[in-house]
């Protein structure tokens, strides 16, 4: 863009460190309309949208949340690279003014980008809260590009934000580095001068000659290499002269970065009272001893409240299968053939039953840990629990949708929200289907105690242990394709102030992607509803004439194999659509009575009359033994398998971890098997 | 001089120089800590990351990197 009128469609791009409210700026600023996906080939999220004004479309790209921009992770190599590509028209780079002096640190770091910026100085009701006050326009005079203060929180001081991009977009003024520079020029032997001095003029694409030596001071290889395939093999051989005389470059280059900022700081910024550091209830939260009780406790207060929001949600899914008796009336009277009116009452209303159900729960849980999240409370969960979880190779947030999962694993999918790294994230949701969820044990016991009596305990004990074994088992297993090395290294974490939560803000985030998530909610259990139902179709309305009996009959040469009868391994492959219908399906098949459909889809976990002394005739206990196995660590559900596919928003990942745990639950049932054969 | 690890809670103390690769390097100083600045341990705990309060931030560190950070205790 070159006139001083604003044409095309300018692109934003939202630069940050973790915190500073990049997150909340891009919802407020695309509401619906944003895509979220991976960037190219990258294990890390990408976040587009766009926003219109004055007819003009402006596309903003939310950058990964990062400290700095040197090159030590993907999302730092990806904001970097993005930055240079000359993709964004004005970055806009966003510092928490509560905690002012260090969030600046960024905009030291991208000081020297041939890229038009702005600094939105984000959070000052929170500042002003903590008695502390920013001159901005002192600020703007001394940085040379434009600065306002900002809530991003608040929609109605978007007026300003968007007023300022505009400015920037006419002025494309850059960062005024002067008195920065002058602090490089300090470190080592007059090193910055000669380094600047061999440094190609014009700089290398949007990187300026004083922001990439900076960069070779601090050991940055990518720009090393950029740097080589620039200068002339002399030039470059006298770089790597110079450089070879200093160490701990980053440390120097820091120091002067953060001299910068406070020098800046020093009569912008005012702070009439001191805050204490460490209020008594972060003593209690971060405790050795309290830390981690009450971490649990509160997710398990978390999960009873998100039923508040969503209980309503969840009893208006409910009724829609009732729906199902009017509807077939009205149809049948308009003569429409009753496989269709099957169709329609059995898989298109519990279709719209399971989804809305879903969205009810996924909701209530993305409201409450989301909540907090927002309130800062969610940063003392993973400092606490850091230790532990690094030893499956996640991060201390993990702990949140693994407990979340005794209760439902769909909250556990989607409490992984609040981790940032996605490849946690698919981690974490992949050892949150090895937690039993709370249908679990309304099969467990059942079977357990009518074929082991006074011994039930004993099986449920073992499963806790073959739990505990199977996530270490499949932390290593997927952790090595998942996790990245960068993820691995300590903890450096920051704990940002406890604030009161923004509502509408945090609402707005929720509901956002909704629609989205319905939809996706609607074709995947749709598509599997529909294929389960013509497996399971019978025009007489029971068992024997479906497909799926057939097959089930055709394949237990094999499934026996690992102690399962065609009954129990139908009931078995049921339980991945529903848990609770592996007994459902269990009375349907020995019974004789009732559409497999129905006692999976509606069983609701019920023990049919006589299925206990018929069960107790036909199966050894070995393979009732089996049985429990394998449903008990087969996949979830249908619906917590749509609420992966939303959350990890790969198919394929989807597809691993539900083939994984299929093949796992069959290889645990046909141990157990032959273990307990050998002694039962 | 001495390291963080070894700073009881409750105590100030000045950064004097930081030890380690360049990614560490650059990824503690992107959190405020450089060479000079005053940090207050805030806990200190075996089997936690060390606590300790600098440039307006609460930071948690690993206990193995924290290793890494020399300090003078002035308070």
């Amino acid at each position: 863009m070159n006139a001083a009128t604003i044409t095309g469609h300018p692109t934003i791009a939202l630069l940050g460190q973790p915190n500073s409210g990049k997150s909340t700026l891009f919802n407020g600023l695309t509401g619906a309309r944003q895509r979220v996906g991976n960037w190219p080939g990258k294990t890390v999220e990408k976040k587009e949208g766009y926003y219109v004004r004055d007819g003009i479309r402006y596309r903003v790209t939310d950058l990964p949340g990062t400290y700095s921009l040197s090159a030590n992770s993907e999302e730092e190599i990806i904001t970097r690279d993005y930055i240079a590509s000359g993709e964004a028209d004005v970055v806009c780079i966003l510092a928490d003014s509560s905690q002012l002096s260090r969030s600046l640190f960024m905009l030291a770091d991208y000081a020297g980008i041939e890229c038009p910026a702005v600094l939105l100085l984000n959070l000052v009701d929170v500042a002003e809260a903590q008695g502390k006050t920013v001159d901005a326009s002192k600020l703007e005079d001394k940085l040379g590009i434009p600065v306002i203060p900002f809530v991003a929180a608040d929609r109605k001081q978007y007026g300003a934000f968007f007023e300022t991009v505009d400015r920037a977009l006419k002025e494309k003024k850059r960062i005024n580095i002067n008195s920065l520079t002058a602090k490089y020029y300090t470190i080592g032997n007059g090193m910055y001068e000669k380094l600047l001095a061999l440094m190609p003029e014009e700089g290398i694409g949007n990187y300026s000659a004083p922001w990439l030596a900076t960069k070779l001071i601090e050991g940055d290889t990518a720009i090393l290499d950029k740097v080589k395939n620039t200068l002339e093999t002399e030039a470059y051989r006298d770089v790597q002269t110079i450089l070879s005389s200093i160490q701990n470059g980053a440390l120097h280059t820091s120091g002067c970065k953060f001299q910068w900022v406070d020098e800046l700081l020093s009569d912008v910024l005012i702070q009439k009272q001191e805050k204490p550091l460490f209020s008594k209830f972060d003593r209690l939260a971060t405790h050795r001893r309290w830390g981690k009780p009450l971490a649990v406790f509160i997710i398990l207060l978390g999960l009873v409240a998100s039923f508040i929001p969503a209980t309503p949600i969840m009893v208006l899914g409910s009724m829609i299968p009732r729906l199902g008796g009017p509807i077939a009336e009205i149809l049948s009277s308009i003569g429409v053939s009753q496989i269709l009116i099957d169709l329609i009452n059995q898989v298109v209303l519990n279709t719209l039953y399971f989804a809305v159900a879903m969205i009810g729960f996924v909701l209530g849980v993305n409201l409450v840990f989301g909540f907090l999240e927002e309130v800062g409370y969610m940063a003392r969960i993973s400092y606490v629990f850091d230790g532990t979880m690094a030893k499956l190779g996640l991060q201390g947030k993990s702990v949140m949708p693994l407990v979340v999962s005794f209760g439902c694993t769909i909250g556990g999918a989607a409490g992984t929200r609040v981790i940032d790294s996605w490849g946690q994230r698919v981690l974490t949701i992949a050892l949150a289907w090895v937690v039993p969820c709370a249908a679990t044990w309304a099969i467990v016991p059942v079977i357990s105690s009518l074929f082991f009596g006074a011994w039930a305990p004993l099986i449920i004990v073992a499963i806790f242990i073959v739990a505990g074994l199977h996530m270490l088992i499949t932390a290593k297993i997927f952790g090595s394709k998942l996790i990245r090395e960068e993820d691995r290294a300590g903890l450096i974490m920051e704990l940002p102030p406890y604030h009161k939560p923004r509502w509408k803000a945090l609402l707005r985030s929720i509901f956002v992607r909704t629609w989205d998530i319905l939809a996706r909610a609607l074709r995947v259990i749709f598509l599997v509803s529909l294929a389960f139902w013509l497996l399971t179709y019978s025009s007489l309305g029971n068992p024997d004439a479906s497909l799926l009996y057939r097959f089930g009959r055709a394949i237990e040469p094999v499934t026996i194999i690992f102690g399962l009868t065609w009954q129990t391994f139908l009931a078995y492959f049921a339980s991945m659509i529903s848990k609770e219908a592996a007994l459902g399906v269990l009375g349907s098949l020995y019974l004789g009575a009732g559409s497999l459909f129905t006692a999976t889809i509606g069983s609701g976990g019920k023990v049919a009359v006589g299925l206990e002394s018929v069960l107790l005739a036909s199966l050894t206990a070995p393979a009732a033994l089996a049985f429990i196995f394998a449903v008990t660590f087969n996949a979830p559900c249908l619906m917590a398998i749509t609420s992966t596919y939303q959350e990890t928003r790969s198919l394929k990942w989807t597809l691993r971890i539900l083939g994984y745990y299929f093949s796992t639950s069959l290889i645990l049932a046909f141990l157990v098997y032959r273990i307990a054969n050998l002694f039962m | 001089m001495t390291t963080l690890n070894k700073v009881n809670a409750g105590r100030k103390v000045v950064v004097s120089d930081v030890k380690g690769d360049q990614r560490f390097l650059s990824r503690i100083t992107s959190v405020g800590l450089t060479i000079g600045c005053e940090l207050e341990i805030l806990h200190n705990e075996k089997k936690l990351p060390l606590l300790f309060y600098g440039r307006d931030t609460v930071v948690a560190l690993n206990r193995e990197e924290s290793k890494n950070v020399f300090v003078e205790v002035i308070r």
